[in-house]
């Protein structure tokens, strides 16, 4: 297995709720095109291209092939990932893999997704399309009011399950939600690529109206129009195209019963548990040859729809003990100049085109890698490790990756 | 040549009848269940492996991998796992009476079911509190035969 490193990002100039002078396939290009210019590479330089967004999200089928042109794909080999949530790691895990395993030597992975010409709480009900029949042929109330089965809708109803669950085991009060949430808004607001960009208190958050005890409309996601590039590279051509490359020294991901959706067989899963980010870090970290995540990592970047995430997946991802996150919140150490700085992006909290979402996690921890950071959220102490983590699915399915200044040392059988 | 987009989605009218879809789930655990409410029971299918007691039961268990059919009645009372108080409606409008819904894990089961609580005030509910099933009085088999749950 061959190394491979991060040698440029791309974004589109901004990442807003309605793009109405682009297109879907010119919005792609522009992350395309901004991919290009910083890495002086020309398409002729691309080997192969992975590519990723929401599937039903849009209502399209194949926009990676009927977009292949704009993104400069023409006689390339080319590749749709979709895992949801996750859809935008799992891309860029695809680009690795391909480099990794010696098949081609630099590959883009393309994602993106425009919200403001789709309905995801369509794309989103498809899933569940199946079960909520069975439920209605066995008398379930589909206005949801009375019986079994009755349920708040979209995710923020079933998220709203899964904070309350983390807010019990882990002895945070929901006032730390709120506190999590002006920071990220906050750190949101001194990134020019962040959707939400304002500086954010307290007291705005709590000002905002209850969805669904205990999340509040300032604990939710935009929804966004955006696209986002990485270029990856092998060790060898990475020496030869790039001044700074940011190494990708560990991946996971990971898969568990569903934790909602599932209903018509029983669910087994608290959808607080996260299993699978506990699996999928300690194989990325291992994998990267870290000891002791606590002291190693020197920042993250979390996927948090919602704000009472980003401390849930602290401690899954073994950044903190459970029941430590929100007391590293209370003493400042998740800011951005805080021992380990979370989401100094403002994170999918604050900027979800959803394809985007989980790539802009280890986008922005090579961006600090590399030190190519535009805006104030850069981070002033040095990173040779961070941790990007991806979530979705049906609320179980997490990808993990370790991004590091120096290239992995190989497993003696090469691996 | 700039692409100028509609100002606002257009709405076609028009209905979606879920009942012409042909595949219908085996749906055997549900039926099971179903059935059991009928009876006033609660019935599901614990794993004889490792004794998982599902509700309602899978045809096969999702840790080990195996067919399973052992029916078991589980108690009509349980536990709440979270919850949920839904305050405003699908048009983001404060809903003028609070509805609590939870993740509720019946006595003798491993898995939750979702249902409404009532009386009981929003602010007093507790992950871990007991709960009971409050029935309709004349079970006819279906989800609804349980119409909501009431602290224990």
């Amino acid at each position: 297995m061959r190394n491979v490193g991060i040698i440029g990002v791309g974004y589109t100039p901004v990442f807003v709720s309605k793009r109405k002078d682009v297109n879907i396939a010119e919005l792609i290009s522009e992350a395309v095109d901004a991919g290009f210019r910083e890495t002086n590479l020309k398409p002729e330089d691309i080997d192969a291209f992975t590519f990723g967004n929401m599937q039903t999200f849009e209502g399209l089928n194949m926009p990676h092939l009927w977009a292949s042109d704009h993104i400069r794909a023409l006689d390339k080999p080319i590749i749709r990932i979709s895992t949801g949530g996750t859809t935008g790691m799992s891309t860029l895990q695809a680009a690795y893999y391909y480099v990794a395993s010696g098949m081609y030597d630099v590959v883009m992975a393309v994602t993106w997704e425009k919200h403001s010409e789709g309905d995801a709480q369509v794309g989103l009900s498809g899933i569940i399309i199946p079960e909520v029949i069975a439920m209605v042929q066995s008398g379930m109330d589909l206005a949801g009011g009375r019986g079994v089965g009755a349920m708040g809708g979209g995710s923020t109803g079933t998220a709203a399950y899964q904070a309350m669950s983390y807010l019990h085991h882990s002895g945070a009060d929901p006032e730390h939600i709120d506190k999590m949430a002006a920071m990220e808004r906050s750190n949101a607001a001194k990134n020019p690529y962040a959707h939400l960009r304002k500086e954010t208190t307290v007291e705005d958050i709590q000002a905002t109206p209850f969805i669904a005890w205990p999340l509040r409309y300032g604990h939710t996601c935009p929804t966004t129009d955006g696209a986002t590039v990485c270029i990856v590279a092998s060790e060898e051509k990475a020496a030869k195209l790039a001044d700074q490359v940011a190494w990708i020294t560990g991946l996971g991901a990971c898969a568990s019963d569903p934790c909602t959706g599932n209903l018509i067989e029983g669910q087994i899963t608290d959808p607080a548990e996260q299993e699978p980010c506990c699996i999928a870090s300690a194989k990325a970290l291992e994998m990267a040859g870290i000891e002791d995540p606590k002291k190693e990592i020197d920042m993250c970047e979390m996927y948090d729809g919602f704000a009472h995430q980003s401390l849930m997946w602290l401690e899954k991802t073994g950044l903190c003990e459970v029941g430590e996150a929100h007391k590293l919140l209370d003493a400042g150490e998740l800011e951005i100049e805080g021992r380990i700085p979370t989401n100094a992006s403002g994170g999918v909290f604050s900027t979800n085109a959803i394809g985007t979402s989980a790539m802009n996690r280890p986008a922005e921890c090579a961006l600090q890698i590399m030190d190519r950071v535009e805006g104030g959220h850069k981070i002033p102490k040095k990173i040779k490790n961070a941790l990007a983590h991806g979530w979705g699915g049906m609320f179980q399915y997490v990808t993990v990756m370790i991004l590091s200044d120096t290239p992995r040392k190989l497993y003696p059988d090469g691996r | 040549m700039a692409f100028e987009m509609g100002e606002e989605t257009r709405q076609v009218p028009g209905t979606w009848d879920i009942s012409t879809y042909r595949y219908k789930i085996e749906g055997r655990g549900l039926n099971l269940l179903t059935e059991a409410m009928k009876e006033g029971k609660i019935r599901g299918v614990r794993c004889h492996e490792c004794g998982t007691v599902y509700v309602p039961g899978p045809t096969f268990c999702r840790k080990c991998f195996i067919d399973i059919d052992e029916v078991v009645e589980v108690k009509d009372t349980g536990e709440v796992v979270s919850y949920a108080v839904e305050m405003s409606n699908m048009r983001g409008e404060p809903l003028d009476e609070k509805r609590i819904t939870a993740m509720i894990k019946l006595d003798g089961s491993d898995t939750w079911i979702v249902g409404t609580i009532t009386d009981i005030d929003w602010e007093d509910v507790e992950v871990g509190m007991k709960v009971k099933s409050v029935w309709v009085d004349e079970p006819a088999g279906k989800l609804n035969d349980i119409d909501h749950f009431e602290p224990l």
